[in-house]
C-alpha cells in the first residue's frame, strides 16, 4: 500500500467553552474511501472543515500527503469539497461552474473547455447541460455538477459534507452507487461525512465513528456491524438484540457467560468473540437479528431463548419479529420473506443461534 | 361526537368580495392620491398663462423654453446632477462595505456598529440638516470655509449611506456565504472570492441601493436648504421660486426634475425582472 | 440563511469595511450631536455666539409654556399621522403582499416612483391642485359644486394632508415586507382548522405582521416630529410646529443655544414617547390581551 495521504495528530478545537474535538488522531491511506459517521454534534463537519482549511485547530497537526497543511488556506490546499447544500454557483452556468477552479488556475480557456466536457462525460451529464443554471436542473443533476466542479482540479483528496442527505430515498440509491463507481474508477481518495451509518456501511472501505469530538471505533463495515465498540455503535445501525450477561471469568482463553433465560449448551466463549477490553461484570451479548433462527422441537443450538411475539412486520425480502423473552426483555429477529408466514403473534417460538455469530461488550466504553 | 363546523359573520363567497373591494380599492385610491401633485405639477407646466390657474388660457412649451433660457435653473441642474452622482457613489460604496459587516460578522461592536450606521435613518432630516450646519459653521470658523457643494455632498452622504446598507443588507442577508466557501475551495483568494462570487451576487442589491441613493440625492431638499449655502439644486430653486410667488416656470422644473426618476425607477425594475 | 462567521474587531479586512461608515456618522452625525448638546449651555450676545457655559436657554425652556404648547401640537399631528398612515398602509401592503399578482411590480414601481420625488416638488404640487382657483375646485366646479368646494388650504387639514401624503410609502413597504414574511402554509393551516377569511386574517396574519406595523409607527413618528415643509407650505405657517420654531430660531432669530436646545428637547421627547410605547407594547404582550 502506498504512504498515507492524510496524517492527523490530537486535533483540537474548542469554540468558546465547547469541546468540538478532544484530540483527534487518523491516517488515511492514498486511494482510500472514508467515511466518518456519527451523529450530529459530534465533530465529523468539524473534522472535514479542518482538513478543507476552512477551521484553524487550538492544537495538533494535519498533513496531507506529507505536506503540513496549519496555515495554510482552503484555497492552497490540494483538497476539495461537495457541500451539504452543494454551493453552486447561482449567477454562473454550469460549464462555469465546472471550470471554476481551473479558470482561478489561469489554465487556457480552450483546456478548461475540453476538461469541462471530460467531467461531464464522466458525470453522465448531458452535453447540453452546460449552457444552462443549476437551478434549471434537477437535484440530481445539481449533485453530479458539484462533483464534477470539485474533481476537475483534480484534489489529492475529495470531501464530501453529507452531499446525499437532502435527496429522496431513490435518488440517494442511484448516487451512492455512482460513488462508489466513481471512486473506483479516479482512484482519488474520498473522506465522506454523513449521519447515515447504512451508507458509510455500503460505501466506504473503512468507517470511522465519532461522539462528542472523539473517535469511537475505526475499522472495515464487517466490523462495525458485528463488532461494535459498544452499544452506541451497534444501535446505529439497524435493529439489534443485545441481551445482559454477567461475564464470571475472562481469560487469554476465553470468557464464562452467565445469563438467566439464556440456554447455552456450553457457557464458554472463546476470546475472540469478547471485546478485547472486557473485563469480569455485567456486559451485553449481542446478535443481529438475521443470524437468529427458529428452533423446532426437540433441535439445539450453542444459544437459545424462548420468546413470545408481539409484532410482525412484513419487510418485503424477509419479515421482521418483534418479540419478548419471559422477563420482558425485547428480542428482535428476522426470516427471509415466506409465502406463508411461519409464526404469528402470540406464539411461543424457541431461537437460537451458533457462538461465531454473538459479541460480547461493554455497554459503553470511554473512548 | 363532531364538533359543529365554525360559523363565519359573513358567507365565504360575501366575505371574499369585501375583502376584493377593500383592498383593490384602497390600493387605486392611494395610487391615485400618490399621483395628484405630480400629475398636477405636469399639467400645470404646460400652461399658457402666466399664472398656475385652470382653466389654462392655452396649452404651449414656452415655460420649458424659459427654463432653458434661465441660466440659474441651468446651474442649478448642473449642481443636482454633481451633488447626485458624487454622493451616490460615496453613499453606495460605504453602505454596501457597511452592510456586509452588520450582517455577516459577528463581532464585539456588531450592536453598537449597526446603530450607529443606521441612525440618521430615524433623524428628521431638516434636524440632521442643522445640526450639521451648526458643525460645519465651528468648523469653518476654525478651518475658514463656507457652506456649499462639498458640504452639501457630506449631508447627502451622511443621510444617504443608511438607507444604501438596509438595501444591500436585504440582499447579504439572502446571500449563502457557503458560496464563498466553495469559491475558496475551488482556489480563489480573498479578492477574487470577492470578484467572481460575492459581488456580482450582491449586484442586484447594489444597484438598487444605488439607484436609490441617487434618488433621494437628487430630489433631496432639507440637506441641501440647510448646507449648500448659496448654491442651488433644483428642489432649493424650487423652493425659493413658491416662496417669491408662484409662476408656470417651476412646474417645468419640477416636471424636469421627474424625468430622471422615471427612467432610473423603470431601469432598476427591467434589471431586478431579468436577474 | 446567511452564515455568520466570528470576527475579532480588529481582523483588517472587517476594519477596511466598517470603518469608512464609522468615521462617516461619528463625523458628521455623533460629533455634531454632541457638540449640539454642548451648544446648548451656552450664551449669546448680539446674535453672536459666546463660548461662556450657562443654564439660561435652559432656564428659559422651562418657563416659556410657548415652546411647550407647540410642542404637544407637533406631537399630535405626529400621532395622528401615525394612525391615519397605518390605516391607509395597511390595505394597500396587504393587497400587494396576496393579491395583485400580475401588476404587483408595476404598482410597486408606481409607489416607489412617488416615494423617491423630492417632497419640495410635491407639496408644491398638492399647493396648486388645493389652491382656491387650483384643480380641486376646477373638478369640483365641473361635477357640480358650488363656489369654492374645496377650501382647506393653509389650514392644519391641509398639513395633515401632506404629512399623510410624504411618510404613506414608508408605511405602506415596511408593513408590505413583514406580511410577505408570512409564510402561507400558516394562513392555510388556520383555513384548515375552520378559520373564516376574516378570522384567519384577524388571528394568524395581523399578529404575524405586528414587527412590521411597529417598526412603520416608530419610523413615521420620528419623521413627522420633524417636518418643517408641510407646515410651511401647506399650512401657511400658521400653526407652526417644532421644526419651523427650531428653523425660525436659527434663522431669524440667531439663537443657536436656543435652537439647539428645540432641537434636542424635540429628539428626547420623541424618543421618550417611542420608548413609553414600546414598554405598553411589550407589557401587553406578556400579560395577554387586556
Amino acid at each position: 500500500m502506498a504512504g498515507n495521504i492524510l496524517e492527523i495528530r490530537d486535533l483540537r478545537k474548542n469554540f468558546g467553552a465547547y469541546q468540538a474535538l478532544k484530540g483527534v488522531s487518523l491516517d488515511v491511506a492514498q486511494g482510500e474511501f472514508i467515511a466518518l459517521v456519527g451523529p450530529s454534534g459530534c465533530g465529523k463537519t468539524t473534522l472535514l472543515k479542518h482538513i478543507a482549511g476552512f477551521e484553524e485547530p487550538n492544537s495538533g497537526s494535519i498533513a496531507i500527503d506529507g505536506q503540513q497543511m496549519l496555515g495554510v488556506p482552503a484555497a492552497a490546499r490540494p483538497t476539495s469539497m461537495v457541500f451539504q447544500k452543494l454551493a453552486l454557483f447561482p449567477h454562473m452556468t454550469v460549464a462555469d461552474n465546472i471550470g471554476f477552479p481551473l479558470k482561478l488556475r489561469k489554465v487556457d480557456a480552450a483546456t478548461i473547455a475540453k476538461r469541462v466536457m471530460a467531467m461531464i462525460e464522466l458525470m453522465q451529464l448531458k452535453p447540453e447541460y452546460l449552457s444552462r443554471f443549476p437551478r434549471q436542473l434537477s437535484g440530481g443533476e445539481q449533485q453530479r455538477v458539484a462533483l464534477a466542479r470539485s474533481m476537475i482540479s483534480e484534489p489529492k483528496l475529495l470531501l464530501l459534507d453529507e452531499p446525499l442527505s437532502a435527496l429522496d430515498v431513490k435518488l440517494k440509491k442511484v448516487l451512492q452507487a455512482e460513488l462508489k463507481r466513481l471512486h473506483r474508477s479516479v482512484g482519488v481518495t474520498f473522506v465522506h461525512v454523513t449521519h447515515d451509518l447504512e451508507e458509510a456501511i455500503m460505501l466506504a472501505d473503512r468507517i470511522c465513528v465519532m461522539r462528542a469530538g472523539e473517535i469511537l471505533q475505526m475499522g472495515g463495515p464487517n466490523d462495525i456491524y458485528y463488532r461494535p465498540a459498544d452499544s452506541f455503535v451497534a444501535g446505529f445501525i439497524g435493529d439489534t438484540n443485545l441481551i445482559p450477561v454477567e461475564i464470571a471469568e475472562n481469560n487469554a482463553s476465553g470468557a464464562m457467560l452467565r445469563a438467566p433465560g439464556l440456554h447455552a449448551t456450553d457457557p464458554r466463549v472463546p476470546a475472540g468473540f469478547v471485546a478485547a477490553d472486557l473485563g469480569t461484570g455485567p456486559a451485553l451479548l449481542m446478535v443481529r437479528p438475521e443470524l437468529m433462527s427458529p428452533l423446532v422441537p426437540g433441535e439445539s443450538a450453542d444459544f437459545s431463548i424462548e420468546v413470545t411475539i408481539t409484532e410482525v412486520f412484513c419487510k418485503g425480502g424477509t419479515v421482521q419479529f418483534r418479540s419478548i423473552m419471559a422477563d420482558g426483555a425485547p428480542v428482535i429477529f428476522e426470516l427471509p420473506g415466506a409465502s406463508r408466514q411461519p409464526a404469528d403473534i402470540g406464539d411461543k417460538v424457541r431461537l437460537g443461534w451458533p457462538k461465531r455469530d454473538i459479541y460480547v461488550f461493554r455497554e459503553k466504553v470511554a473512548a | 361526537m363532531a364538533y359543529p363546523t365554525p360559523t363565519p359573520w359573513l358567507n365565504a363567497r360575501a366575505e371574499a368580495r369585501l375583502a376584493n373591494v377593500l383592498l383593490y380599492g384602497a390600493t387605486a385610491a392611494v395610487l391615485i392620491f400618490f399621483y395628484i401633485p405630480i400629475f398636477t405639477l405636469i399639467a400645470f407646466s404646460f400652461q399658457e398663462g402666466r399664472y398656475p390657474t385652470l382653466p389654462f388660457e392655452g396649452v404651449s412649451l414656452k415655460w420649458y423654453a424659459a427654463l432653458f433660457q434661465n441660466s440659474s435653473a441651468g446651474d442649478a441642474l448642473y449642481n443636482s446632477t454633481v451633488i447626485a452622482v458624487v454622493a451616490t457613489l460615496f453613499a453606495t460604496v460605504i453602505g454596501s462595505a457597511a452592510a456586509i459587516v452588520a450582517v455577516r460578522y459577528r463581532f464585539r461592536f456588531r450592536i453598537p456598529f449597526t446603530g450607529l450606521s443606521a441612525a440618521p435613518l430615524a433623524f428628521p432630516q431638516l434636524l440632521l440638516g442643522i445640526v450639521l450646519l451648526l458643525w460645519f459653521s465651528v468648523l469653518g470658523r476654525t478651518f475658514n470655509f463656507n457652506t456649499g457643494i462639498v458640504t452639501a455632498i457630506i449631508g447627502h452622504v451622511v443621510y444617504i449611506t443608511p438607507f444604501a446598507m438596509v438595501i444591500v443588507a436585504v440582499q447579504v442577508f439572502n446571500f449563502d456565504a457557503t458560496l464563498e466557501d466553495a469559491a475558496r475551495d475551488c482556489g480563489a483568494t480573498t479578492v477574487e472570492v470577492y470578484r467572481y462570487v460575492t459581488l456580482p451576487l450582491l449586484w442586484p442589491g447594489i444597484f438598487s441601493a444605488g439607484i436609490f441613493a441617487f434618488l433621494l440625492s437628487w430630489g433631496n431638499f432639507y440637506l441641501t436648504y440647510s448646507l449648500a449655502g448659496s448654491t442651488r439644486t433644483l428642489p432649493t430653486f424650487v423652493f425659493s421660486g413658491i416662496a417669491t410667488g408662484s409662476s408656470p416656470l417651476y412646474p417645468a422644473i419640477a416636471t424636469v426634475v421627474f424625468i430622471p426618476g422615471i427612467l432610473l425607477v423603470i431601469l432598476a425594475d427591467r434589471i431586478r425582472r431579468k436577474g | 440563511m446567511s452564515g455568520e462567521i466570528d470576527r475579532s474587531w480588529r481582523d483588517p479586512e472587517l476594519l477596511a469595511k466598517a470603518l469608512p461608515s464609522v468615521i462617516l456618522q461619528t463625523g458628521f452625525f455623533l460629533a455634531p450631536l454632541l457638540m449640539t448638546m454642548a451648544l446648548t449651555f451656552q450664551r449669546t450676545k448680539n446674535f453672536q455666539l459666546t463660548w461662556t457655559w450657562s443654564l439660561e436657554t435652559w432656564t428659559d425652556i422651562f418657563t416659556k409654556p410657548h415652546y411647550w404648547t407647540i410642542l404637544g401640537h407637533t406631537l399630535f399631528m405626529a400621532i395622528t399621522c401615525v394612525v391615519l398612515c397605518l390605516l391607509i398602509a395597511f390595505p394597500v401592503a396587504y393587497a400587494l403582499a396576496t393579491r395583485l399578482r400580475a401588476y404587483q411590480n408595476h404598482v410597486k414601481v408606481l409607489i416607489t416612483f412617488a416615494f423617491l420625488t423630492d417632497a419640495t416638488l410635491k407639496t408644491f404640487g398638492w399647493v396648486l391642485f388645493l389652491d382656491k382657483n387650483g384643480a380641486a375646485n376646477y373638478i369640483a366646479r365641473l361635477t357640480g359644486f358650488e363656489g369654492d368646494a374645496v377650501n382647506i388650504l393653509f389650514t392644519d387639514w391641509a398639513t395633515m394632508l401632506g404629512m399623510v401624503y410624504n411618510l404613506l410609502s414608508f408605511a405602506i413597504f415596511t408593513i408590505y415586507l413583514s406580511i410577505d414574511a408570512i409564510d402561507r402554509s400558516l394562513i392555510l393551516a388556520a383555513y384548515d382548522a375552520g378559520a373564516s377569511k376574516f378570522r384567519a386574517f384577524w388571528e394568524v396574519t395581523l399578529p404575524l405582521a405586528r414587527p412590521g406595523i411597529w417598526a412603520a409607527s416608530v419610523l413615521i413618528f420620528l419623521l413627522a416630529v420633524g417636518v418643517f415643509l408641510e407646515p410651511k407650505v401647506l399650512g401657511g405657517g400658521k400653526s407652526p410646529m417644532s421644526a419651523e420654531l427650531i428653523r425660525q430660531t436659527f434663522e431669524t432669530r440667531v439663537n443657536w443655544p436656543l435652537g439647539a436646545a428645540l432641537t434636542l428637547v424635540l429628539m428626547v421627547v420623541a424618543v421618550f414617547i417611542v420608548l413609553l410605547f414600546n414598554r405598553i407594547y411589550s407589557l401587553k404582550r406578556h400579560m395577554g390581551p387586556i
